[in-house]
């Protein structure tokens, strides 16, 4: 060995020792697509959590104790996740975790974390049964507070057919576990109002065609499109609309509101509408100072958040879970986990005020009656009912 | 009808989206036997340095040699770095996992550059779709039909016709004998490598109006048009197309007749029965191997 590399070692480890006697930061795990077509969510997510992160240490931090943040990008793969939280569990020995975006991918990562008891809070992906997946056992360490697909798909097929009056309706939906949950989920809601999709057509990623999908829509005389997919697909569905030159109203989930679904679709995608519990406005001080932050730190193009609700979701979930630490006085997970089942003080975030928003028995903090209505306006996301903006102010708290 | 017409159109439409990507595949296989299985990587390559070009404020058509230029400078690159040392050493596979590799570092790459989001490339011609025999469609659409058949007539034209292509015929039926005849082998495969990769950046700027564009467009498009020149033939520039129209056409019918779900299966049942038939393909010269 060389002298030099004797030095290095020397001074490494004299490094980790001085890490060692300051106070241990608390290392949070930020797991979501930074590549690939969910992308938009996923960094947008990432952002939102880095700007929560930075606020809380810069106020000194949880405990007396930094927050570390733990980034992976995990493609939007199901194996990418699960390898990344082996990672984060045994390697990085992370205190609790944030993100998912991709339902496929919180389901089959998630397990890991529950056998491991470190919390999850998922603040994007919307699969119904993300939280349900461990519902039945003793202890359940699987959070959300994004909008789950049950709560956004009778609100779709509310404003289709009781809202706007259509009574012929299309189902497309990808061929993720995303699309066809959420195609579940509205087929469900549509028979509770006595409504059969006269079409019920699937698309895969990357698909770049969407003539066969569309023409049986159109032929089923269908007067709306329902989507469920991401962003690049939905564009190509807007497409495929202008150039079939037939043009029905899109309504979908909350995905349409993706920056890569208004700027692919352009024109042709104006007036699709999709629930969200967040809209770039600024109509509290807190989502204000929220937005200006934001778009000071990151600097998106056109002072357009990607996914504003991504963002906004991502920035809540770090005050959830931080709030809970403090509360439990602790890293340790089942006590975060009590302690994030019964929150004392009540938390001031961007979508909604959170008070008491999980429970024993119930860990999504978002409820039917928060999400409301946005529409692509102009290249943004705006709100689509002017009643609902006027009310924006008096914030929509869970019931 | 109507509905039929619009199906077959956009078959059509869809089908010389992947022939003008599988024109890459054929045209190195004609000198080396050797494939560039960053073919999809070429392609993303193009189309992204075509939309750079534009956002630079270059118009479109002038943007199309510069993009040309850059693909037959990246192809001649995966040939020297990724396939030639194979092919020295008479390695069968080497070329197979090397072509890939550079595909992967090509695509991790623009995805530095380019940032990781589809993103829309501006269309040079109008985009609201034109009534022809009572169904739409776009006027990009028929430009890549156009793009297509010029490519196919480029490529037919050259090896029959001129000297270099001779070369080129030469070199694929006998690379020992061509060389022993004074034919520098080594540079016509390497031209055929540039060739090959100027064509995939011309159909990246081509399809990309069409498709969306970024570094994860050329995976599926890729693929797709592998199975298009294994139907056609890897050695016809007519089986190409032909095949490229049979998948097309496959896809949208099944998506519409039976399901959507299903779409792919029918071109890639195809593929399987092709590949016991005929393994030269529809229109492929059936080479006879001798040992």
């Amino acid at each position: 060995m060389t002298r030099l590399t004797q030095l290095a070692i020397a001074l490494a480890a004299a490094s980790v020792t001085t890490f060692a006697m300051a106070a241990d930061p608390i290392k949070i795990g930020v797991n979501g697509p930074f590549t690939g077509g969910s992308s938009s969510m996923g960094v947008s997510m990432r952002d939102g959590v880095r700007l929560a992160a930075k606020e809380i240490n810069d106020a000194g931090g949880v405990l007396g104790r930094k927050i570390e943040l733990v980034e992976r990008d995990d493609e939007a793969k199901n194996e990418r996740g699960v390898q990344i939280a082996q990672e984060l569990i045994n390697k990085e020995k992370v205190v609790a975790v944030v993100g998912y975006i991709n339902t496929g991918v919180a389901l089959a990562s998630q397990r890991f974390f529950q056998e491991a008891k470190i919390p999850v809070m998922n603040n994007v992906a919307t699969g119904t049964v993300i939280t349900e997946q461990f519902a039945k056992e003793p202890e359940n360490y699987v959070f959300r507070n994004s909008a789950k697909d049950s709560i956004q798909a009778p609100m779709i097929v509310e404003e289709a057919i009781t809202r706007r009056g259509f009574k012929k309706v299309a189902i497309l939906a990808d061929s993720t576990n995303y699309g066809q949950l959420g195609r579940e989920d509205l087929e469900k809601a549509l028979a509770a109002k006595g409504i059969k999709a006269v079409a019920v057509e699937k698309f895969n990623i990357k698909d770049v065609d969407m003539t066969a999908q569309l023409l049986k829509a159109k032929e089923a005389g269908a007067e709306a499109v329902l989507t469920y997919g991401i962003g690049p697909e939905l564009a190509q569905i807007a497409n495929g609309m202008t150039k079939l030159g037939w043009k029905v109203p899109m309504v979908g989930s909350w995905t349409l509101s993706m920056a890569n679904y208004i700027d692919n679709a352009g024109p042709g995608g104006e007036g699709a509408r999709m629930p969200q519990t967040f809209i770039q406005e600024p109509t509290t001080p807190k989502r204000q100072s929220f937005i200006v932050n934001y778009l000071k730190t990151f600097n998106p193009k056109n002072s357009r958040i990607d996914s504003p609700v991504s963002a906004a979701q991502g920035y809540d979930s770090v005050y959830l879970l931080a709030a809970a630490i403090k509360q439990a006085g602790s890293t340790d997970g089942p006590k975060i986990k009590s302690a994030l089942e019964d929150l004392k003080t009540p938390i001031e975030g961007v979508v909604t005020n959170y008070n008491k928003p999980f429970s024993k028995a119930d860990h999504d903090a978002i409820t039917a009656n928060i999400p409301v209505f946005g529409e692509v306006k102009g290249q943004r996301v705006v709100y689509a009912y002017p009643d609902d903006q006027k009310k924006a102010s008096e914030v929509r708290v869970k019931k | 009808m109507q509905i039929l017409t619009q199906l077959i159109y956009s078959g059509i439409a869809l089908g010389m989206i992947y022939a003008v990507i599988a024109f890459g595949y054929q045209l190195t296989f004609a000198t080396s036997d050797t494939l560039n299985f960053g073919q999809g990587d070429a392609l993303m390559l193009g189309a992204l340095v075509g939309l750079s070009l534009v956002g630079a404020g270059l118009n479109y058509w002038l943007m199309i040699p510069l993009v040309c230029l850059f693909g037959a400078f990246q192809g001649a690159v995966v040939e020297r770095i990724g396939v030639r040392p194979a092919i020295k050493i008479k390695s069968e596979f080497g070329w197979i996992m090397s072509t890939i590799a550079l595909g992967i570092i090509f695509k991790n790459v623009a995805e530095n550059v380019w940032g990781r989001d589809d993103l829309k490339f501006p269309s040079p011609l109008p985009e609201s779709p034109i009534k022809l025999l009572g169904a739409n469609v776009l006027p990009m659409e028929i430009l890549v039909v156009a793009g297509a058949i010029l490519m196919m007539l480029a490529v037919e034209f050259f090896n029959r016709k001129t000297i270099y292509g001779k070369a080129v015929v030469a070199t694929f039926n006998d690379r020992d004998a061509a060389k022993l005849m004074g034919i520098n082998t080594g540079l016509v495969i390497t031209f055929s490598y540039a060739l090959s990769s100027m064509t995939a950046a011309f159909a990246g700027v081509l399809i990309a109006p069409l498709t969306l564009t970024g570094a994860t467009m050329g995976a599926v498009l890729g693929l797709k048009a592998f199975a298009v020149a294994i139907i056609g033939g890897l050695t016809s520039g007519m089986g190409i197309i032909v095949g490229g129209i049979i998948l097309g056409i496959a896809e949208t019918t099944t998506g519409f007749y039976i399901s959507t779900g299903y779409k792919d299966v029918p071109g890639l049942v195809l593929l399987l029965i092709v590949l016991a038939v005929r393994p030269a393909g529809l229109f492929g010269k059936t080479a006879i191997k001798k040992v």
